[in-house]
C-alpha cells in the first residue's frame, strides 16, 4: 500500500480531485445506458437541479480552506424561502426580497465568523446550532403548515434560457468564475491560502488572521443567501423542509472537488465538478431505479470515500 | 564501592545534531549528584535517557554491574528509578491523588479503584513535604509552585532507589527550597542515589556532594564539591574557543531605533529599560527561559506584561498590545519579528519558495486588492540571501534546514523594515549557513538597520552582538559591550544576581 501511495504516478494522479473521474464514469454510464439524454436540453434540466447546491458549495469551499465550516445553510434557506412564500411582506417587490435575503445571509455569516474567529467556537456546533435555531423559528412562525406560493416573477426568472441555456446554470458558472478571480488574483485570495496552510505562520507574517476567517464566513452567508432566493425560485413554492440536506451535500462537493480543511488543490473548479457529479449520479440511479435510500447511502458513501482518498495523501 | 547505576560512552544524535558524545556517569548510593552545564549542553538529554524517555545511540546503562537498557519511562521506574522534570508533566484536569496514583491505581475492596487509600497515601506524601493540600483538589486549580510540589513528591514517594530531579526549584521560593533540601537530605541518609540539576550556584554548594560538568554533549569532567569554588565551577563549565563565523563588529552609534522604558514583565518583577541604535546588533543573553523570550514577543503582542512603554519613530506605545494586531501593529511601524519556530511559527511548509517570501507584503496591503506578482522581490531576496533551491516555485518544506531559516529572513528583510527582532536565529542549521546568516544580519545593520536578538547559544550572541542586555529573573541585570563580555562574566552576571 505505502509502495503504491509513494509512487510519483499515485501522485501525481492524485493531484487531480476526484469529481473528476467521476463525472467522467457518469457520463460513460450515463451514454451507454441512454445515449439519447445527452443533449443540451436534458443536460441543462438535470443540471439546473442542482444551482442552489453548486452556489452553495462557492461559500462553503471558502471556509473550509481557512479550516472551518458552514453548516448553517439549512436554516437560513429555510428563513428566506418563508420570508418569500408566507406573504408576510405583502405587495413587495422582487428587489426587496433580494436585498433581504442577502441581508440575513450576511448577518449569519457574520455572527459565524465573529463567534468561530474571535471567541474560538467549534465552528461546526456554531453553524449547526444556529441552523437547528433558525429551522425552530420558521416552524414556529407557520405553525408547521407549508406556507403559501412564491411571487410568480421568481418561477419566470428561473425557467429564462439565455444562448440555449437556462439561466441559473449560466449565473452559476458566473459567479464560480468570480470567485475564482477573487481567490487567484487578491490578496485576500493569499490571505485565504496563507491561512489555510498555517494559522501562526500566517499570524507571524502580519496576515490578519481573525479578519481573514470572518469575510470568508460573511462571504459564505452571502453565497447561501442567494442560493436560498434560487431554491425558492426553483420549487416555486413554499416548505418547511426545503433545503435541509444542502450543508451536508456541500461539504461532500466539496472535498470530493479536492478542498478538503485547510488545502485548496481543487481550486474552485473541482467542487464545481462535484456538485455535477451529484446532478447526475441522481440521474444514473434514477434511470437504474434506485430509490431514495439507496440515494441517501450513495450520498454518505461519496462522502466517506472522497474523505479516505484524501486522507491517505494528507498523512504523508 | 557499587554503583546502582552506571552510564558508559553514552552518545545520541537527533537528526543531524550530536547531543551527547561518549559520556560516561557513575551514581553512588548515598550521595548527591549535582550535573551541571550551559544551556544545550546535553544535562536533560542525558538524564532522559537514563529515565527511559530516549534510547542511546550507543553506550549502555549498566544497575548493579548488569546491562540494562529502559524502552520507555515506565521500565525506568520499575527499575526503581524516579524522575522529577523540569517540564510539568500533570494532567490539570485529575485531581492530585489521581495524578499521583496515575497508571499504578490501587484496587478498591469491589474491584474498582481504591480512591480512599489514594487520598490517604496522597496526603502522607504531601504532608511529608510539609504541604498541606486536598488530595482532591484539581490541578488545574494550583499554583505553579505547588504544582512543582506535588510533582516533586510524586516523583520522591515512589519506590525507588535513584531520584533525578531536573531544575526542581525552578519555581519554587527560598522557603519552599528549605523543605525540598531537608527531603533530599532525607532521602540522601538513607542510602539513596540522587541527581541534582539545577543552575542555582548556593543549591549546588548546599546539598551536593559531587558535580558532573558537561559541555557540548561531552563529559568535563567529575569532581567532589569540596575540591570546588563556584568560580572553578564555572570555569569548567565555559572556556572554549570562539569559532571565526563572525563577521565584523559595527559601529552602532546612531540615534534609537527602539526605546522601551519601565517593562515589567509580571505583577511582581522588577521594571527595566532598554534601547537599540540604528545599525547596532543587541543581545538578551543568560540562562535559559528567565524572561528574554517574553520581553521580546511583549513587543509584538504574543507575551501580555504588567505594563511598559515602547517608543518607536516618534510614536508612543504602551503595553501591553493586543495579541491579534500586535504584530501587524509592529510591521505598520517598519518593524519585523522573525519566530523561532520556524516549522511551526514561521513557514508555510507546502507552500512555495516565493509564496513565503512575499507574504508580509502582501500582508501590508488591503485584502481586497489585487494580489501583486514580486518576481522581482522574490528573485532579488534569493540572490542577496544565496537561497539554494531549484527556483521560486520550489517547496520550502524540502529545502535543508539553512535554506529554510533564510527563506524565514527572507520573507522580513523584503520588507522595508528597519528593526528586526529574531529569536533563535541560527537554530538547527549547519555552520556554514551561520556563519552566512551572521553575515546577512550584520549587513541589514551596516545598512542603518536595528536587530535585537535572543539566542541559548552565549557564544553566538558574543561573537555577532555589539552590545548585550544580560536577563535574569525576568528582568535585566547587567549590560556589556558584547566584545568585553566572556561566557564566564555573562553566567556569572546572571547567577550572582
Amino acid at each position: 500500500m505505502s509502495a503504491l501511495v509513494n509512487s510519483t504516478l499515485f501522485r501525481r494522479v492524485s493531484k487531480i480531485p476526484p469529481s473528476y473521474y467521476l463525472l467522467v464514469a457518469l457520463l460513460v454510464i450515463l451514454f451507454a445506458a441512454r445515449p439519447q439524454m445527452l443533449n443540451a436540453n436534458v443536460l441543462g434540466v438535470f443540471v439546473r437541479q442542482v444551482v442552489p447546491l453548486g452556489i452553495l458549495v462557492l461559500g462553503q469551499l471558502l471556509v473550509m480552506r481557512v479550516k472551518s465550516i458552514d453548516l448553517s445553510g439549512g436554516g437560513v434557506i429555510l428563513l428566506i424561502n418563508y420570508c418569500i412564500s408566507s406573504g408576510i411582506f405583502p405587495g413587495a417587490s422582487l428587489g426587496f426580497y433580494i436585498v433581504l435575503a442577502l441581508a440575513i445571509g450576511l448577518a449569519v455569516g457574520l455572527f459565524n465568523g465573529v463567534m468561530v474567529a474571535k471567541r474560538r467556537v467549534s465552528a461546526v456546533i456554531v453553524t449547526l446550532a444556529l441552523s437547528i435555531v433558525l429551522v425552530g423559528f420558521v416552524q414556529y412562525l407557520s405553525s408547521g403548515k407549508p406556507p403559501g406560493d412564491v411571487p410568480k416573477i421568481f418561477a419566470e426568472l428561473f425557467n429564462t434560457r439565455f444562448i440555449g441555456l437556462p439561466s441559473p446554470v449560466l449565473f452559476w458558472i458566473a459567479l464560480t468564475a468570480l470567485m475564482a478571480l477573487l481567490l487567484s488574483q487578491t490578496v485576500f485570495g493569499r490571505f485565504v491560502a496563507a491561512v489555510g496552510e498555517s494559522m501562526p505562520a500566517a499570524h507571524f507574517s502580519g496576515v490578519p488572521v481573525e479578519r481573514t476567517v470572518i469575510l470568508a464566513h460573511t462571504l459564505a452567508g452571502i453565497m447561501t443567501a442567494i442560493a436560498a432566493l434560487v431554491q425558492t425560485a426553483s420549487i416555486a413554492v413554499g416548505s418547511v423542509r426545503v433545503g435541509l440536506d444542502l450543508p451536508i451535500l456541500s461539504v461532500a462537493a466539496t472535498i470530493l472537488g479536492g478542498v478538503v480543511f485547510g488545502r485548496g488543490e481543487g481550486g474552485v473548479w473541482g467542487p464545481f465538478f462535484g456538485v455535477l457529479c451529484f446532478a447526475f449520479l441522481f440521474v444514473v440511479m434514477t434511470m437504474f431505479g434506485v430509490g431514495d435510500a439507496g440515494k441517501l447511502v450513495a450520498q454518505g458513501l461519496i462522502i466517506l470515500f472522497a474523505a479516505i482518498f484524501y486522507g491517505l495523501r494528507a498523512g504523508k | 564501592m557499587s554503583h546502582p547505576i552506571e552510564m558508559a560512552g553514552i552518545s545520541k544524535a537527533f537528526g543531524g545534531s550530536v547531543a551527547l558524545r561518549d559520556v560516561s556517569l557513575a551514581l553512588t548510593p548515598g550521595t548527591v549528584h549535582a550535573l551541571m552545564g550551559e544551556n544545550g549542553a546535553g544535562k536533560s538529554t542525558l538524564m532522559k535517557i537514563l529515565a527511559g524517555v530516549h534510547q542511546p545511540d550507543s553506550g549502555e546503562i549498566r544497575r548493579a554491574g548488569r546491562t540494562v537498557s529502559f524502552a520507555n519511562p515506565r521500565a525506568a521506574l520499575e527499575a526503581g528509578i524516579s524522575t522529577v522534570f523540569q517540564e510539568l508533566s500533570l494532567l490539570p484536569n485529575m485531581t492530585i491523588a489521581e495524578n499521583m496514583f496515575l497508571g499504578r491505581e490501587p484496587l478498591g475492596r469491589f474491584g474498582g479503584i481504591g480512591r480512599r487509600r489514594m487520598r490517604e497515601e496522597t496526603k502522607g506524601a504531601l504532608a511529608r513535604l510539609g504541604l498541606t493540600l486536598d488530595p482532591d483538589t484539581l490541578v488545574s486549580d494550583l499554583s505553579i509552585a505547588e504544582r512543582q510540589f506535588v510533582e516533586i513528591a510524586h516523583g520522591i514517594d515512589a519506590d525507588a532507589d535513584v531520584f533525578i530531579l531536573d531544575e526542581p526549584t525552578a519555581a519554587l521560593n527560598a522557603a519552599d527550597v528549605d523543605v525540598l533540601n531537608r527531603h533530599i537530605r532525607a532521602l540522601r541518609e538513607a542510602g539513596k542515589a540522587i541527581v541534582y540539576i539545577s543552575h542555582r550556584m548556593d543549591e549546588i554548594f548546599a546539598i551536593c556532594d559531587v558535580v558532573t560538568v558537561l559541555k557540548d554533549g561531552q563529559l568535563v569532567g567529575t569532581r567532589p564539591l569540596t575540591e570546588m569554588t563556584p568560580a572553578s565551577l564555572i570555569a569548567m563549565m565555559v572556556g572554549r574557543e570562539l569559532e571565526a563565523l563572525f563577521p565584523e563588529r559595527g559601529e552602532g552609534e546612531g540615534a534609537a531605533a527602539l526605546a522601551v522604558s519601565g517593562l515589567r514583565l509580571h505583577a511582581d518583577s522588577k521594571p527595566f529599560s532598554f534601547t537599540v541604535k540604528k545599525g547596532e546588533i543587541v543581545g538578551f543573553a543568560g540562562l535559559e527561559g528567565q524572561g528574554q523570550q517574553k520581553a521580546l514577543r511583549a513587543l509584538v503582542g504574543q507575551f501580555s506584561p504588567a505594563e511598559g512603554t515602547v517608543s518607536r519613530r516618534g510614536n508612543t506605545i504602551r503595553l501591553p498590545v493586543p495579541e491579534e494586531s500586535g504584530v501587524r501593529r509592529w510591521q505598520a511601524l517598519g518593524g519585523a519579528f522573525v519566530p523561532e519556530d520556524r516549522k511551526d511559527e514561521g513557514l508555510f511548509l507546502d507552500h512555495s519558495v516565493g509564496q513565503n517570501i512575499v507574504a508580509a507584503l502582501h500582508a501590508a496591503r488591503p485584502a481586497l486588492k489585487a494580489a501583486k506578482r514580486y518576481s522581482a522581490v522574490i528573485a532579488e531576496t534569493m540572490r542577496r540571501l544565496n537561497i539554494k533551491a531549484s527556483g521560486q516555485s520550489a517547496t520550502v518544506g524540502a529545502l535543508s534546514g539553512g535554506n529554510q531559516q533564510k527563506v524565514l529572513l527572507g520573507r522580513y528583510l523584503a520588507t522595508d523594515a528597519d528593526l528586526l527582532l529574531i529569536e533563535e536565529p541560527t537554530r538547527g542549521v549547519d555552520v556554514g549557513a551561520k556563519a552566512e546568516i551572521y553575515r546577512i544580519l550584520r549587513d541589514f545593520a551596516k545598512a542603518g538597520g536595528a536587530v535585537l536578538v535572543l539566542s541559548r547559544e552565549t557564544l553566538e550572541l558574543i561573537g555577532l552582538c555589539d552590545r548585550l542586555y544580560v536577563i535574569h529573573g525576568n528582568t535585566i541585570v547587567s549590560e556589556m559591550r558584547a566584545q568585553e563580555a566572556t561566557e564566564h562574566g555573562i553566567l556569572d552576571a546572571a547567577l550572582s544576581a
